[in-house]
């Protein structure tokens, strides 16, 4: 489904022998495709190269303490692992790491930490606890000519020389091939609920969720949907300590009760019903649908909704982020005409609209992530360059070439 | 602390400059002479001090973009600076080069209440923000102690922290968009006003902030707004040992509590302290913990409760909880005169702030009171407990002739100390000048070339604040040509200043 033909791959065990292969690719000038395991191949732009390199081999964890909050673990180490490892402290990835296996109908459990750092991907928590970005302490990883470097640390305050670990998350593979990541844990809430009500139109809801916001009520996933019934309705997570949700469940008890219809999931159900939402079960993507990703200001989203709904670029939706960011379908019938009215309509608006799953062609044509100015893409070049002189490290992968 | 060597070219043509600069701000805004330009000399490391060739007050960012553009060409440099407070020599001026003073860029642009974003210029002081928006119920979240002077553009360039980032993070994790423009006059906007809006591109932003002015000078920025936590308390718990104080901060995170704010005190901050808010502290007390903890009512009750049970087990002799807002202002008051109330036991201090893992305390401490015997400096301990912050305050005095290096000497060790626990050099205040020529003690020379690499790519002819955060300067034509490998010194040769 992506990166054409690839026909080698390599699997290295250490960082050192990333460094090897990665010398010797330089020294031919050779592209290679980075990758973890590869479940989330399809994210981003094709990759014109015939050989992969493969990190999810550097799956060890290289200590975790969890009195300061801090693990650190090879980027081939899975989320499901790192998570488990964690949940045995009463821990866990802030940043709810989304696989989006379903997406690309790949093994989430063999998703890396290395993958999700790499393409930054936020789960719904990231209106409370912040981004991949915020937890991202430190990176060992092996640049574009085969050095290997070191960056950051494992201290949760840092400012000892450039922020190189921000600037490789989310950088898809593009500035190095990562080896060694150290994150920022954090104590997993002791008590989680969800609200359920009815939505109303899409203004309402998002007024609701900025009254909802507007006080310090611990709440981690603001989300309208439609269920499985083919219900329309408001996600209200709220977490904390056993004592904090239930007071804070009593104040939106309050601010919610007028509309009515509200129904309470408890912990285990409620834990179950995220998981589904952050790997955007609910969007219910048929095989031959675009997948989308709008970032925008969360007041001007229903208009832009409805513009979208109206130009037929918008199949199905949900909205994520107390409003922030919209997850559409798209249908496959016209995929190039679609994609770039629904860019054009995002660019007006003043959005970023991604691609998350399309036809190669579609994504090497229009590029996966929405283009930038001129000087910012510019710049970025020249950072990349600054990390890798010979662009042999996912070439193409964020950037569509003139 | 030695400097890139001033360019006597540069400065012979000082008249020339400072009338193409007075075209682009209006003649009032460019500073040449002596006593208007005495007051720039140095930031807030005194010990640091240098005369600016010019200083230049921008009022806008075309200007900003005008002046950069003007001395890129010239080839002078530009040290970017806000109000001067920083601690690590970041805005130290250079002989020959250009200060660009941002504090007439002050203005709150825009507030955005259902989307919790406020746009504000650089030279904005961090409080205005949450002045502008308190009666909104929201809040800027990062609070320097400097919060008062210091600028928000100070605090991008610095990632600063504060009292309250244990829980709440630091500048970057509250910054959503910037703009910025680079040595060559050109501007990039980067991110905006919303969550993700960087997202899709390499995170330029994220590198720019704690870049300590040498990459481009920011001139607006785009800040997360919060809701003021609706009740906060603090408990003072006090300790007959400093291991059992520091042993209390692991505990009471490894129990899942994530305080607001979790600040040290040693014996000899508290007797400085106590002078000043006439009240004395418990005989037996050698360390005292501050622990803040805010949320809602019910919350803080609660939470109150377990760190109180924390504390009780790992040997806590007394525990104060403040009932009302009044009492916790009190009890914080001890914390916010700690370094004034030391500057009165002692003509000089010098205080650094390098950051270790949280159980790593004890013993960095305990080195820390070796040193102080190897070089005869008296030292007192008030520091950021729950980030592992350190900011250990080495008591000299400047008029004795060799005070001044063994203070520095001494700040190094600890400097060291830190990064060998596994720590860094820095958690808050920067490189700068001060801790410039420690970095290799923390960085290999690859790591530190991969760095100066992206100094390149945004700053190619190394014209924006020279001298600062490297031990060399950058040799980016070099870069380009030469490579050796893993190990292999690269510019051995290259004199380090
Ligand atoms: C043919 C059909 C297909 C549908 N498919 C979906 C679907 O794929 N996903 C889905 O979420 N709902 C879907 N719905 C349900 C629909 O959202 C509800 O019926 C909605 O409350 C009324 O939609 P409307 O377009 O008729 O009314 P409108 O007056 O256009 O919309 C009422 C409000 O609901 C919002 N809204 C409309 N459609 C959606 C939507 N799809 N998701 C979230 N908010 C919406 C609008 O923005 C507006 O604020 C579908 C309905 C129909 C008739
Ligand atoms: C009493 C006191 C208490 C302090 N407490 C804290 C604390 O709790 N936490 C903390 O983190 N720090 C603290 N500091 C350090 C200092 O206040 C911070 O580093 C602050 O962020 C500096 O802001 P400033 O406006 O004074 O910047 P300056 O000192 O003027 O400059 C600092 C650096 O930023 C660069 N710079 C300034 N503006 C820009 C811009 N617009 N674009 C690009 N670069 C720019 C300068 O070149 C320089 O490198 C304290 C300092 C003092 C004196």
């Amino acid at each position: 489904m992506t990166d054409t033909q690839t026909i080698a791959s390599m699997r290295p065990a250490t960082t050192q022998d990333v460094a090897d292969i990665l010398m010797d690719a330089a020294s031919k000038g050779e592209p290679l495709v980075v990758r973890g395991n590869g479940t989330r191949v399809g994210l981003g732009n094709p990759v014109a190269a015939t050989r992969v390199l493969e990190l999810g081999g550097l799956d060890q964890i290289d200590f975790y303490d969890p009195d300061d909050l801090v693990i650190r673990a090879g980027v081939g180490a899975t989320l499901d692992n790192l998570e488990q490892v964690l949940a045995e402290k009463g821990q866990y990835l802030p940043f709810e790491p989304p696989r989006y296996a379903g997406l690309y109908g790949t093994n989430g459990a063999r998703s890396t930490l290395g993958g999700a750092v790499s393409t930054a991907l936020s789960g719904p928590r990231r209106i409370l606890t912040g981004a991949v970005r915020d937890f991202v302490l430190g990176v060992e990883g092996v640049n574009g000519q085969g050095d290997v470097f070191k960056a950051g640390g494992r201290t949760m305050k840092n400012v000892t020389g450039y922020d190189i670990s921000k600037l490789v998350t989310g950088a898809n593979g593009t500035l190095a091939a990562l080896t060694m990541l150290t994150i920022k844990v954090l104590p997993a809430p002791r008590a989680e609920v969800t609200l359920v009500l009815p939505a109303a139109t899409l203004e309402e809801d998002v007024a609701l969720f900025a009254r909802m916001r507007a006080l310090p009520l611990g709440i981690g996933g603001l989300v309208r949907r439609v269920n499985a019934a083919g219900v329309c309705e408001v996600l209200v997570r709220v977490e904390g300590t056993v004592p904090g949700v239930a007071g804070n469940q009593q104040v939106l008890n309050g601010l919610l009760g007028a509309r009515g219809g509200m129904v309470v999931l408890e912990q285990a159900q409620s834990h179950a019903l995220w998981a589904g939402v952050r790997e955007l079960d609910c969007l219910n993507a048929k095989p031959d649908e675009l997948v989308w990703r709008v970032n925008l200001p969360a007041t001007t989203m229903p208009t832009f909704v409805e513009q979208a709904r109206k130009a037929g670029c918008i199949n199905r939706f949900f909205v994520d982020w107390a409003g922030g960011v919209v997850f559409s379908t798209m249908r496959g019938v016209q995929p190039e005409v679609d994609t770039l009215r629904y860019r054009k309509m995002a660019e007006k608006a003043g959005a970023r609209a991604t691609i998350l799953r399309a036809p190669d062609a579609v994504r090497a044509q229009f590029g996966a992530f929405p283009p930038v100015s001129a000087g910012v893409a510019a710049l970025a070049a020249r950072t990349r360059t600054a990390f890798d002189p010979a662009g042999i490290l996912n070439p193409g992968r964020m950037t569509v070439q003139a | 602390m030695q400097m890139p060597e001033p360019s006597q070219a540069i400065i012979s043509q000082r008249d020339a400059l400072a009338q193409g600069l007075r075209q682009i701000v209006g003649k009032d805004w460019v500073i040449s002479d002596d006593a208007q330009r005495r007051p720039y000399q140095c930031d807030g490391i005194t010990a640091y001090m240098a005369m600016p060739l010019l200083v230049v007050l921008p009022g806008c960012a075309d200007e900003v973009q005008a002046v950069l553009r003007f001395c890129n060409e010239k080839g002078v440099k530009i040290v970017p600076r806000g109000s001067g407070t920083s601690l690590s020599g970041g805005a130290l001026p250079l002989e020959d080069g250009v200060l660009l003073v941002t504090s007439r860029l002050c203005n709150v642009l825009a507030v955005d209440e259902h989307n919790r974003v406020a746009r504000v210029q650089p030279g904005v002081p961090n409080i205005k923000i949450t002045e502008a928006v308190s009666h909104l119920g929201l809040c800027y979240m990062p609070d320097p102690s400097s919060q008062l002077i210091s600028t928000i553009g100070g605090n991008v360039a610095e990632n600063a922290g504060g009292v309250h980032c244990l829980k709440y993070g630091v500048t970057a994790n509250h910054i959503l968009g910037m703009q910025a423009v680079l040595m060559t006059g050109e501007m990039v906007e980067l991110g905006g006003a919303y969550l993700g809006a960087a997202e899709g591109e390499l995170d330029l932003m994220g590198v720019l902030t704690g870049s300590e002015g040498l990459l481009a000078v920011v001139t607006e920025i785009a800040v997360r707004l919060e809701p003021v936590p609706e009740v906060a308390r603090v408990i003072s718990m006090s300790f007959p040992s400093v291991e059992e104080a520091c042993a209390c901060v692991g505990a009471i995170i490894g129990v899942g509590v994530i305080p607001a704010g979790l600040e040290f005190m040693d014996r000899k901050v508290l007797d400085a302290v106590s002078v000043l808010i006439k009240e004395k502290f418990d005989d037996r007390t050698a360390a005292l913990l501050l622990c803040e903890l805010d949320g809602t009512a019910v919350e803080v009750d609660a939470l109150v409760g377990v760190v109180s049970d924390v504390a009780r087990a790992q040997g806590a002799i007394e525990l104060k909880v403040s009932t009302t807002e009044e009492e916790r202002q009190r009890i914080w008051s001890s914390r916010k005169l700690a370094f004034s109330a030391i500057g009165k036991l002692c003509p000089d201090y010098y205080c650094t702030d390098g950051t270790i893992p949280r159980n790593k305390l004890p013993e960095v401490l305990n080195k820390m009171a070796d040193m102080s015997k190897k070089y005869g400096l008296d030292y007192a301990n008030c520091f950021h407990a729950g980030d592992g912050n350190l900011h250990p305050i080495i008591m000299y005095d400047a008029a004795k002739p060799g005070d001044l290096e063994k203070a520095e000497e001494f700040g190094a060790d600890v400097l060291i100390a830190c990064v060998d626990a596994g720590g860094v050099l820095s958690g808050e205040h920067g490189i700068g000048v001060e801790k410039r020529d420690l970095m290799t003690h923390q960085f290999t020379e690859i790591d530190l070339q991969q760095q100066q690499m992206v100094k390149c790519a945004f700053d190619p002819k190394d014209l924006l604040n020279p001298g600062k955060m490297f031990p060399t300067l950058c040799r980016c034509a070099e870069f380009g040509r030469m490579h050796v490998h893993n190990g292999n010194l690269r510019f051995a040769d290259i004199p380090r200043f």
